[in-house]
């Protein structure tokens, strides 16, 4: 019989011979799609999906067993894609990147307001490509926002899990995805 | 009515995740107000369609991944991990100054010297085109001295008697 997530990461813990290595193969694809829907960067979501698979294979016997294995191992993921947002950010104003400001009524914290990663052109023309309108939209939301989004919408993850990963309240979550589907609307809107 | 509205609630009905009690709160409140029923209709074709169109990240080779991987976790394990942390971290500091050393090296572009300066390749050039002239002439210039003193013998008769004292 297969083993469960949570098995594989006592396993891991245990140091078990290809534990980890199982554990990599089950959740290397969903790892890495998270945290390019987060950082839209091929280099950056490969870093950080591994960074991620480290941080557990070093801290995988501190799994409680409290929530679901991947709802666990999201947070760590995600964690990773907010660090790496913020270095990226530090290093924008550094040299004085500005971006897009699009200042609506609904999003007053200019923090929130922080636009996506600057991307490679090259690897921005092949993210263009793979973008349809409503995914070019989300781009423009917040980190959290586009994280609550990414988890909800495209990998199904429900609004308590969510809460989970991003370390907030269940209420905030339901905050920051009606904030992020009401703007999206209404820039649908205002596109067609 | 505004105070009653559910919109951050909404979401959590379209994808059925709602607690019986709240449902119910919901599902009375949308038979009685239209604007939250346009709005939950809405939202749930807007999830529908985040859904179907999700875009593919950029395809990468999973063995080069996983071996990547494996080379990290034993670099860190094997405590070079914060080695490879120290020495990476200067490196943005290194090449800045290397490339600041290689333009004083091979001098600044044209672009950033400052104005009124003369180009150096320019004035080279100057100075070769005003010796074209007598390098097409080499022959005489060679023997610049001797007609010279040829020129001093010629007009001998001409020159000054030196005076007695």
């Amino acid at each position: 019989m297969e083993s469960s997530d949570e098995q594989l990461c006592r396993a891991v813990a245990e140091r078990e011979p290809g534990a980890f290595d199982l554990l990599v193969e089950r959740y290397q694809e969903r790892a890495y799609r998270i945290a390019w829907s987060v950082l839209r960067d091929r280099e950056d979501a490969r870093d950080c999906s591994q960074e991620a698979f480290i941080r557990l294979h070093e801290s995988a016997g501190s799994f409680a067993g409290q929530s679901k294995f991947s709802t666990w191992f999201y947070r760590i993921l995600v964690n990773c894609c907010l660090d790496q947002q913020r270095r990226r950010r530090g290093w924008r104003r550094l040299v004085g990147w500005r971006g897009p400001r699009a200042d609506g009524p609904d999003e007053p914290d200019p923090v929130e307001q922080a636009p996506a990663p600057f991307t490679d052109p090259v690897d921005g023309m092949d993210t263009e490509r793979r973008m349809t309108r409503v995914w070019a939209l989300v781009e423009d939301l917040s980190p959290q926002q586009r994280a609550a989004v990414t988890l909800s919408c495209r990998e199904g993850l429900a609004t308590k899990d969510i809460a989970t990963v991003l370390n907030v309240s269940e209420a905030t979550v339901r905050v920051h995805l009606h904030r992020a589907l009401s703007t999206l609307r209404r820039r649908l809107g205002d596109e067609g | 009515m505004k105070d009653v509205h559910v919109d951050e609630w909404l979401v959590d009905h379209v994808r059925g995740e709602l607690d019986p009690v709240d449902r119910a709160r919901v599902d009375a409140h949308l038979s009685a107000c239209g604007e939250c029923r346009a709005s939950r209709e809405r939202f749930a074709a807007l999830m529908t369609e985040l859904a179907r169109t999700a875009p593919a990240p950029p395809p990468i080779h999973w063995g080069a991944y996983r071996a990547d991987l494996r080379e990290r976790l034993e670099r860190r394990a094997s405590g070079g991990g914060w080695l490879w942390a120290w020495l990476v971290r200067p490196l943005p500091a290194l090449v800045a100054a290397s490339l600041v050393a290689l333009l004083v090296m091979t001098g600044l572009p044209a672009g950033l010297r400052a104005p009124g300066t003369p180009d150096p390749l320019a004035l080279d050039n100057t100075i070769l085109a005003s010796q074209l002239d007598m390098i097409a002439r080499l022959d005489v210039v060679q023997q610049l001295d001797l007609l010279e003193d040829f020129n001093v013998i010629g007009e001998l008769d001409e020159l000054p008697e030196p005076q007695k004292s």
